[in-house]
């Protein structure tokens, strides 16, 4: 797969992406975050340290997922009142891409669902999601504290977002993102991190993975 | 794949001090460390912020150590986990107070898992981010996860009231959750609840010995003391395979008894009626006509009935040989009453003589009755080679005794484990009964 | 195998069992295995049987 590679309008640093859908990026070096137009990059602002963060996951990090390869190519990272959880931007070797959600290392995958009737919910309530009955297991005030690599949208500076988790007993997860005006639903299920199989985590000293 | 993204960096445990004391903290725990107890003044501290701020400063008196130290690493389903933190949780009732301690596992990759203990009964439990079933288990709200049903074992408000080492969250001494169990032993699955949010846990019964082995610590864990809610019954299958196998011998029985049955002679050798009238003074004895017995050592049986009512006619009879004249001696009494309400005793009755060699035999037979009774007619019949069934029967009534013991030692066990629960079940009266009389034999 | 004890004790009644019955032995009250004359065929009110006389009978079937 080619990777076209451009340079970092504002520090000249070669910028690459690795998703051909991809929308927004940042620079390795200066960190500003890239937005991809039809003719070059545009910088629309930077990323701030990002807060040091426990994820054994990083850009470039590998795995399988449904007999299918991956490759970590972003993140999201968001805080709120009891921790932090990373949305890491995943695309697979047939250019489809999802999300890898790691909170306190507990791991789900979700995919897009697109058009779909967002229901109204509260914390506990049931409802039915592609033929699934469905529990809402949080309803989080997050904010998000920064960006990382390749994102399929423009996603930056923003300030207090929700989102509802909701569950199935048999592993089925679904996340409503309320940032937009048109909230989103992502489907998808909980993963064991042995199932993913893993290649070219972080290392953390004294551990082997 | 271009990896030039890809950091080689290591992730290094920070060194803090502690900004009460000045004792120097390794969070072990990397950035998922939230709150922080310092090992020697026991002051929670915000690990979220550099600066170590004081979230609360410890009054008590007493240390607890904790029965695994922290910093153990343990081997757990393949994993390798550090233990990293430590808490104590305790219940306060009107009439009682307990605590149980709960251990912080921490992997960088796998994540958390926890340990539990209480009076020498632990759990390794996994949060869960499932959420189970609702369904009804004993009566009561109860749910499925993984196929188990898991029916309530208690409900309590649990405090914090001891922490050291690191937590992933803001741990508070004196803060409260409402707690809820459910068992399936060995499976228990926990419900916490703080400020409307409930997580639910997976804990799977582990045996201390076992635990042990997976931190290779030295010595004995604690003994167990009494029956936990999820802990394994000893009798778990013992009782359904109990009932398997008295199926199989009840079927061996009967086979036996077929075989018998088919293979035993049982030949009518001789068959007489006579008819008794009472004569004073006179010797009323007599003897029959001789017959074969064939085979060898086989038994015989002498069978008589009576036309009696109201009555009885005792037969004293005596089997000899011919030509030995070896002599078996027996006697019985057939007595019948009949009332409005019923009636009591047999018009029949026998004997089996059981090794009685082959020959030609003969029977002298003594018929009493009360004196002055009227002619009664009675027969006599011998057969050869017969089949005794009540071995059969008393053999099935025996082979039930250990399945029943089976079953009712299992019930017992329960019994015990569900005495410890807040939702004691009602004793059918057979159970409470029982129970009664086990309870009575072990205060001696 | 989860009740070793009650296959023995199965095996051990079912063994009993055939025994008792291959043998023929019986629990009925026998008793005397005497020898008497020939003589008591013409003449059996001269045998005394040890269960003669109802009078002397104690009970038991």
């Amino acid at each position: 797969m080619s990777a076209p590679t451009s340079n970092c309008p504002n520090c000249g640093a070669p910028v690459t992406f690795r998703w051909s859908s991809a929308i927004q990026t940042t620079c390795e070096f200066c960190h500003s975050i890239l937005i991809r137009t039809d003719l070059d990059l545009k910088k629309v602002g930077e990323v701030a340290d990002l807060p040091a963060d426990a994820s054994p996951i990083q850009i470039g990090t590998e795995g399988v997922l449904d007999n299918k390869g991956f490759v970590v190519i972003g993140r999201i990272i968001y805080e709120y009142e009891q921790g932090g959880w990373n949305e890491w931007h995943i695309v697979f070797n047939d250019n489809s891409n999802a999300w890898l959600s790691d909170a306190e290392l507990e791991y789900d995958v979700s995919w897009l669902a697109p058009q779909h009737q967002i229901p109204v919910i509260g914390r506990g309530s049931e409802c039915i999601l592609a033929n699934r009955a469905y529990t809402v297991t949080s309803i989080t005030k997050a904010h998000y504290k920064g960006v990382q690599g390749e994102l399929p949208f423009e996603y930056w500076d923003k300030s207090d977002v929700a989102f509802a988790d909701l569950r199935t007993p048999t592993g089925e997860f679904a996340t409503i993102d309320y940032s937009e005006k048109t909230p989103l639903l992502f489907l998808g299920r909980s993963v064991e991190f042995d199932d993913l199989h893993f290649k070219n985590l972080r290392r953390f000293e004294g551990w082997t993975s | 794949m271009s990896t030039t993204l890809v950091s080689q960096s290591l992730v290094k445990a920070k060194s803090l001090s502690c900004p009460n004391c000045g004792t120097p903290i390794e969070l072990r725990g990397f950035a998922h460390t939230l709150s922080a107890v310092c090992p020697s003044c026991l002051s929670i501290l915000d690990a979220s912020n550099p600066e170590l701020q004081i979230l609360q400063t410890y009054q008590g008196k007493e240390r607890i150590e904790p029965k695994i130290p922290l910093g153990s690493r343990g081997t757990f389903n393949g994993t390798v986990y550090e233990l990293i933190g430590f808490e104590q949780r305790s219940v306060q009732t009107p009439d009682d107070y307990f605590s149980w301690d709960e251990y912080l596992l921490f992997n960088p990759y796998k994540g958390f898992r926890y340990i539990s203990e209480y009076c020498g009964h632990w759990n390794v439990i996994r949060v869960q981010s499932r959420v189970p079933y609702p369904t009804t288990a004993r009566g009561r709200r109860g749910w499925v996860l993984d196929a188990r049903k898991f029916a309530a074992f208690d409900a309590m408000q649990a405090a914090t009231s001891y922490v050291i080492g690191e937590f992933p969250w803001q741990v508070r001494l004196g803060e409260t959750a409402a707690c809820e169990d459910f068992i399936a032993p060995p499976y228990m699955l926990s419900s916490e609840t703080t400020a409307g949010e409930t997580t639910w846990s997976l804990g799977e019964y582990w045996e201390g010995s076992k635990i042990w082995q997976a931190f290779r610590l030295p010595g004995k864990p604690p003994s167990p003391q009494g029956i936990f809610a999820n802990q394994v019954s000893p009798y778990a299958g013992k009782t359904g395979a109990a009932w398997r196998m008295w199926l199989w011998f009840n079927v061996a029985l009967f086979t036996l008894m077929t075989i018998f049955n088919l293979t035993k002679a049982n030949k009518e050798v001789f068959h007489d009626e006579y008819s008794y009238a009472y004569f004073k003074n006179h010797d009323t004895s007599f003897v029959t006509p001789a017959f074969q017995l064939d085979g060898v050592n086989k038994n015989v049986e002498v069978r008589f009935h009576a036309d009696i009512r109201n009555d009885w006619i005792y037969l004293s009879m005596a089997l000899i040989n011919d030509e030995t004249g070896q002599t078996f001696d027996f006697a019985r009494e057939v007595s019948y009453y009949v009332d409005s309400d019923g009636s009591e005793g047999s018009r029949d009755n026998r004997v089996v003589i059981p090794s009685v060699p082959a020959g030609r035999y003969y029977l002298r037979i003594e018929p009493e009755m009360v004196t002055g009774a009227l002619s009664t007619r009675y027969e006599i019949s011998v057969r050869r080679d017969v089949p005794i069934y009540s071995y059969f029967w008393i053999a099935a009534a025996l082979l039930l005794i250990p399945p029943i013991v089976t079953w009712f030692r299992s019930n017992q066990f329960e019994a015990r484990r569900w005495r410890e629960s807040d939702y004691r079940p009602v004793d059918s009266p057979v159970m409470k009964i029982a129970g009664g009389i086990i309870e009575s034999l072990g205060d001696d | 195998m989860n009740n070793p004890l009650f296959l023995l004790y199965g095996v051990l009644l079912l063994g009993a069992t055939g025994y008792l019955e291959y043998t023929g032995k019986s629990f009925d009250r026998i008793n005397q295995q005497r020898v008497l004359p020939k003589s008591i065929r013409d003449n059996p009110g001269a045998y005394r049987s040890t269960y003669g006389g109802y009078s002397r009978y104690i009970g038991g079937k």
